[in-house]
């Protein structure tokens, strides 16, 4: 975040300043937490068995380990091919039923109620129906990261398109313009940003997806290579894969933040 | 977030207001007659029929006998509702959900208004939340089986960690953005800090820590059914499980709609204690 540009806020914390202000500080203190971290870990796994945790140094040669015998690679190739479908899937459909249920209110009150109860469905439940009803593989993965990250976008779309203000439309009517391009300058450039931060949402709830849905639905990609390794109480193997997740969570999510504040540039606010 | 929240305020075009946050739920817009409330009941109840009534249609004419359809659903609800297994996995879920989003409350809201008013600390955790709560928790279940074992402890930490994330979250955010008006006044009547904390920062969170937990039930839910799937403990998610496995999806299907009207009525009290005791914030 911005934290170095903000207006530098008189003595919050209480205590007196005894090291340097502004920038340093701030690159201080997130060091003190890096280095606070990675000497926790070290210690305490140094001192405990190895099936219950293990240091950072022999994490990172499990992680190596999992990276040149092919299984990380190839579990991330797997996972991610799902999940680039199944965001892509959810993110098109998404959008497509929340601008509908934004312009056709007939639509939206009859079926608000069921995707409200929807929306807060526990999609994890789900995956024992789907497995009966699909079975294993790609595609049944690709449906679970689709359910996860699609309400997500659905709510976004439908809220931004709904909340066009009013001038916008009669402005636009008022010069004339087509019905395609009222969609084309008003609608769809007014909802943008809010689908942003429904995309945003729905990158971290299809991860969640993505791995709950490898736990059960198939013999590849991250998460059954987390369950795997659990079964082999592989805890070093266990903390590599886990801190890849965290990574590309991280990264994922850096990355729909980008998104989202590229396109709320020109969002109205309220 | 303060901005989305606004958002459900703005005017739509048919000059009532936007109702359209998730948790309006079947809120109409004020400004509405009763013949028209009367309408949207009616277009609701057919849409509601109309799913079921293709549900039914397909899973009768496509799919084998086992999969779950909503005759079935009904008429299985009576012996299911008063089966033994079925409440002690209701009870167990749902005490475990209440009781980690209890200590997730307590815990988010304390690291919550550290990292909002301590600015170092927030650098040195700042990182560590980011990451916890960009990742998928329930990655976590299969190392933390190992660490707690096949027990219903396991599932209390993957539900307090799913939870605790978004309350401190949103609470570091509600300390950050405290108006300094407040603390300024404080500072000049020589309020001691505990009285400053207390007194103006807490309560100043406490929308932020709702919204936080608003968050977390979701969250919670879904923390408890993963880990009673890989662990196989006695609870809503394992009932879903085994009986879907057994071909009894009917069954499976009554858990998920109590899973489902758990969470809508959590989310209802969230909205509830919002709209009663914070009258005050005006955003929703």
């Amino acid at each position: 975040m911005t934290q170095a540009l903000q207006a530098p806020a008189a003595d919050r914390s209480g205590f007196r300043r005894l090291v340097p202000r502004g920038r340093w500080r701030a690159a201080l203190g997130y060091a003190a937490g890096l280095v606070a971290g990675a000497v926790v870990w070290q210690v305490v796994g140094l001192n405990s068995a190895s099936f219950v945790f293990v240091p950072l140094t022999s994490t990172m040669s499990s992680l190596g380990g999992l990276i040149s015998d092919g299984s990380l690679p190839s579990a991330l190739a797997s996972s991610f091919s799902v999940y680039a479908v199944g965001e892509v899937a959810a993110i098109v459909t998404g959008a497509l039923v929340g601008l509908l249920f934004a312009r056709q209110m007939i639509l939206r009150r009859a079926f608000e109620p069921y995707l409200v109860a929807l929306y807060a469905t526990p999609m994890v439940a789900l995956i024992p129906f789907l497995l009966a009803l699909i079975g294993y593989g790609f595609w049944p993965k690709v449906v679970v990261v689709s359910l996860f990250a699609f309400f997500p976008v659905e709510f976004s779309t439908q809220r931004g398109a709904q909340s066009i203000a009013p001038e916008l439309l009669d402005v636009a009517r008022a010069f004339r313009t087509s019905e395609r391009g009222i969609w084309r300058h008003v609608v769809v450039p007014y909802t943008l940003p809010y689908l942003m931060t429904g995309v945003r949402q729905a990158l971290a709830r299809g991860l969640v997806g993505m791995i709950a849905g490898e736990f059960f639905l198939s013999a590849g990609g991250l998460g059954s290579l987390l369950i795997t390794q659990s079964e082999q109480f592989d805890t070093g193997a266990m903390l590599a894969v886990t801190f890849v997740i965290t990574l590309t969570g991280v990264l994922l999510m850096a990355a729909g933040r980008l998104v989202e504040r590229r396109f709320a540039r020109w969002r109205v606010s309220a | 977030m303060a901005g989305e929240r606004m958002n459900a305020l703005t005017l739509n075009r048919r000059g009532g207001r936007a109702r359209n946050s998730p948790d309006a739920g079947g809120a109409a817009p004020e400004a509405e007659s009763r013949r028209e409330r009367v309408q949207v009941l009616l277009a609701r109840i057919i849409a509601g029929l109309a799913l079921l009534v293709i549900w039914q249609v397909c899973a009768v004419t496509f799919a084998p006998s086992y999969i779950a359809r909503p005759i079935g659903i009904l008429a299985q609800i009576p012996s299911v509702v008063g089966s033994e297994q079925f409440l002690s996995a209701t009870g167990s879920t749902l005490l475990a959900v209440i009781e980690g989003l209890a200590i997730a409350i307590v815990l988010g809201t304390a690291a919550g208004l550290v990292m909002g008013r301590l600015r170092d600390i927030d650098r040195a955790l700042r990182l560590y939340v980011d990451s916890f709560y960009a990742m998928p928790i329930v990655a976590l279940v299969p190392l933390l089986t190992v660490w707690f074992g096949y027990s219903p402890t396991a599932r209390l930490v993957v539900v307090v960690m799913e939870a605790v994330l978004p309350v401190a979250f949103s609470v570091a955010e509600g300390g950050r953005t405290l108006a300094t008006e407040f603390t300024d006044v404080a500072r000049a009547y020589r309020a001691p800090w505990w009285r400053v904390w207390l007194g103006i920062a807490l309560p100043a969170s406490m929308p932020y820590l709702l919204s936080g937990v608003d968050l977390a039930i979701g969250r919670a839910l879904v923390g408890a059914v993963v880990a009673e799937f890989i662990a196989s403990l006695n609870g809503l998610g394992y009932f879903i499980l085994f009986n879907v496995r057994s071909f009894h999806e009917d069954a499976a299907m009554v858990a998920l709609i109590v899973l489902v009207v758990f969470a809508l009525v959590l989310r209802g009290l969230v909205t509830l204690t919002v709209r009663r005791a914070l009258p005050w914030y005006r955003a929703r």
